[in-house]
């Protein structure tokens, strides 16, 4: 499995992939990924390539990724190169419309990518009293309801409820939900 | 007793070092290194070791502490990147000479592409020009396996041992085997015996010299025999190419053969690139028509391949001469190597996709809420024309709102203040134009306090300003002697006061102030230069403000809105105090407030210039 997870500083991209890093791990599988730290957390764009299985490199290359998460929008669109023909996008968006119309609909239709927009920024606002932090655990839930990279939601709670720090854990496990249902 | 976790490469260091039995280590913050000291101490904390485990003021400071543990006997380490090394290349350079009697292992991490840095330098480079041993591994797991055997063989050979990674081993995420055991070490003796042999002076350093190259010689051979490092992958099908790899191109290009399913290459991987096991790859390259060679950053290996006429590398051409080695990069060499036309097709699409749908290009800039944002508008508001010297570290973003317009290395605005003074006076202008130099608190204990003492006994007129935010925020909240803290648990330190300093280098105005008071503070910064430029003399205003991500202080609770009504569209707040928490609307022309990155901390308000931007009222 390799996962490019795309995002901006302070969206709790490396919160993710260490979920799912626990989660392969405890497959048994082996694991390995890369994060870029330092100027990331400034609100520059943030990337973290994950792979699980038999890999050497960190880094998942253009034209290789089964997913790609997307917490922005933007980083989306700059990001999408990473998918393989017939991957699988998850992206934070309230405009569906900008990965149908255009050149971008046309190479989507073309390798056989499916997109699953997420409306995280709407769905919190309205459901968590605009807590955006709980964005990253939410996209984790549609990860899972994808049925793009053979998680099940049992495996998924269980390791986000255990690198949760206590006091976000029903706040963490609300957000999958929401992102497992939207 | 062992177990499997995912670590991050720096982890997988620190780990290493803890149960090589380390007993003393030390280190100067710095991306992409700057995880391990803290792992260090945590591990220690587990495994129940006595590892002193310190921050140093600066690199410099932090690898001479580790070489006089290294002294009484002790295995000790120093952890730096790779910019770091030029910080601490005196004592570097002057150790390596020396036969030392415990082991001393320095960890330095390169970061080609620079994602973090000044500069792209190698310090394989270092290692060959200190004449040391040097490692440089491909993935986590292997850098733990090398730390282990290059305190090995410090031990052995008395030698100064260096690990090298790569930003992409620091970083990455993988499964390692760790243990449980500690090596035991022997009790800390200073040696006095022979006489003279911890003094470099020039009578005494020749008797050294030949031994010193003399042991970089046998470890030749060692590595040449260490084949856990360098080993041949042999292809499946007869070879067409063959590669040298080094580090975590290693890894990259295996992937990519798999990905590729190319069985017609062969590869060499040199695990130890200084001194290198010659005789390996001679034989390698004897026996391929081509070869391509690939390391991070500079030819480094290459450089010391004796015969280059079948190598495809950076002297002719073959390889970009920089930036980082990345998969994209590694496939198009390859194909080109194998003479196999790129498909370059889905690029041009990217590029429409780009175009049509523009997506925001994000540089780095300060933090919502971060304190040094109203510090450097608050001087650009008084004087738009001030020469704003800066320096590494966060602050140094404030580039984004066109507040800083030089930096060069951690300390070098107090220095570069001074020259640029130096530089009006010497054209007889003296004092017209405002000189303000900015670093930060880690950054002034650094070598900040070094360029403060100088200018004040040169009499150079310009303000300092300390932006203190109790933190060395930069490379990701680490501590340093003004905040006393250490990483530890059941450690105490003591808070060293910037105050007390500054006027101990001898300064006679300071003033101490909270950056979010805007308004308040403008009659300060005109007063501070005030009386730098009529005493000659440097002033120093420290802006205090507990950083605000790195700390998680939440500041007071003073929502804002901006009032469409008032807005004329000016952008001043968006251009000069450029917070991710005011955004343009395109649509209106005017700014509005992205509650998804406002802090609520309500300082623009002092900001807008029509009073547009207005307290909204309520509560946390």
């Amino acid at each position: 499995m390799r996962i490019v997870i795309v995002g901006v500083g302070g969206q709790g991209i490396l919160f993710s992939s260490k979920v799912l890093g626990e989660i392969a791990l405890r497959r048994g599988e082996k694991v390995v990924g890369s994060e870029v730290h330092g100027m990331s957390q400034r609100g520059g764009s943030v990337i973290s390539h994950f792979k699980s299985g038999d890999h050497f490199g960190p880094l998942v290359q253009v034209g290789d990724a089964d997913v790609v998460l997307a917490f922005d929008t933007d980083e989306a669109i700059r990001n999408v190169s990473f998918l393989r023909p017939g991957g699988t996008l998850i992206v934070n968006c309230d405009d569906p419309a900008r990965f149908e119309a255009g050149a971008m609909g046309e190479y989507l239709r073309d390798k056989d990518i499916k997109v699953l927009p997420v409306d995280g920024y709407g769905i919190l606002r309205e459901r968590m009293r605009g807590r955006f932090l709980f964005l990253n655990v939410m996209i984790l839930g549609a990860l899972v309801a994808s049925d793009s990279s053979g998680l099940s939601m049992e495996d998924m709670e269980s390791a986000v409820a255990d690198l949760s720090p206590e006091r976000f854990r029903d706040d963490n496990l609300k957000a999958l939900n929401l992102g497992f249902e939207r | 007793m062992s177990e499997r976790r995912i670590l991050l490469g720096n982890e997988a260091i620190a780990r290493g070092v803890v149960e090589s039995g380390c007993a003393v280590a030390t280190a100067y913050p710095g991306t992409p290194s700057s995880e391990i000291l803290p792992a260090i101490a945590a591990y220690s904390d587990e495994m129940g070791t006595n590892t002193q485990v310190e921050w140093g003021a600066n690199e410099k400071v932090a690898l001479e502490m580790a070489i006089g543990a290294c002294y009484a006997g002790k295995r000790s380490c120093a952890v730096m990147k790779q910019v770091g090394l030029n910080v601490a290349a005196d004592p570097f350079m002057s150790v390596a000479h020396q036969k030392l009697d415990g082991g001393l292992l320095v960890v330095v991490s390169d970061d080609p592409g620079c994602h973090a840095s000044q500069d792209d330098q190698d310090s394989r480079a270092y290692a060959a020009a200190a004449k040391i041993p040097c490692f440089d591994p491909s993935d986590a797991r292997e850098a733990k396996a090398m730390v282990a055997d290059a305190f090995d063989l410090a031990d052995r050979y008395g030698v100064m041992a260096m690990l090298r990674p790569t930003v992409r081993v620091d970083h990455c995420r993988q499964d390692v085997e760790i243990m449980d055991d500690v090596v035991s070490q022997k009790d800390a003796v200073f040696d006095r015996k022979p006489a003279g042999k911890r003094i470099v002076m020039p009578a005494v350093i020749h008797g050294f010299l030949d031994d010193h190259s003399d042991r970089f010689e046998a470890i030749r051979g060692e590595f040449g025999a260490m084949d856990r490092y360098n080993f041949e992958v042999p292809s499946e099908e007869p070879a067409k190419l063959g590669v040298i790899a080094c580090g975590i191109s290693y890894s990259v290009v295996r992937d990519i053969l798999n990905r590729l399913g190319r069985k017609d290459v062969s590869i060499l991987k040199i695990g130890t690139p200084v001194p290198l096991p010659v005789n390996l790859v001679e034989d390698f390259v004897d026996r391929h028509d081509r070869v391509l060679i690939l390391e991070e950053t500079q030819p480094v290996v290459e450089g010391q391949i004796p015969n280059r006429t079948a190598v495809m590398g950076r002297w002719n051409g073959w390889v970009p001469k920089t930036g980082e080695l990345v998969p994209e990069v590694v496939e198009s060499l390859l194909l080109r190597a194998l003479g196999v036309e790129e498909d370059l097709s889905d690029r041009e699409v990217f590029n429409k996709i780009e175009e049509e749908l523009s997506p925001e290009k994000r540089r780095p800039r300060l933090c919502p809420g971060c304190s040094h944002r109203p510090a450097y508008f608050s001087i650009r508001k008084v004087f738009p024309d001030a020469v704003v010297a800066s320096d590494i570290g966060c602050y140094g973003l404030a580039i984004a709102q066109n507040a800083v317009d030089t930096n060069i290395c951690m300390g070098g605005s107090v220095t570069a203040a001074s020259g640029i003074y130096l530089a009006f006076k010497a054209d007889g202008k003296g004092t017209d134009r405002p000189i303000f130099a900015t670093l930060g608190d880690s950054t002034f204990f650094h070598s900040g306090m070094t360029g403060l003492a100088t200018a004040v006994y040169n009499r150079h007129a310009f303000v300092l300003v300390i932006l203190d935010n109790r933190i060395t925020a930069m490379t990701g909240g680490q501590d340093h002697p003004g905040t006393g803290d250490k990483m530890r648990s059941g450690e105490e330190g003591v808070s060293v006061s910037i105050e007390e300093a500054v006027k101990g280098c001898g300064v006679k105005w300071l003033s101490v102030l909270d950056p979010y008071d805007i308004e308040k503070n403008k009659k300060t910064i005109e007063k501070a230069w005030e009386h730098a430029s009529s005493n000659r003399e440097p002033a120093v205003i420290v802006f205090r403000h507990p950083c605000i991500t790195m700390l998680k202080v939440k500041p007071e609770y003073r929502p804002v809105k901006v009032d469409p009504s008032a807005c004329i569209g000016c952008g001043l707040c968006i251009r000069d105090f450029n917070c991710p928490g005011l955004v343009w609307d395109q649509a209106t022309g005017k700014a509005m407030v992205d509650d998804r990155y406002c802090v609520n901390c309500g300082v623009c308000v002092a900001v807008c210039p029509k009073g547009a931007i207005v307290p909204e009222g309520g509560d946390r």
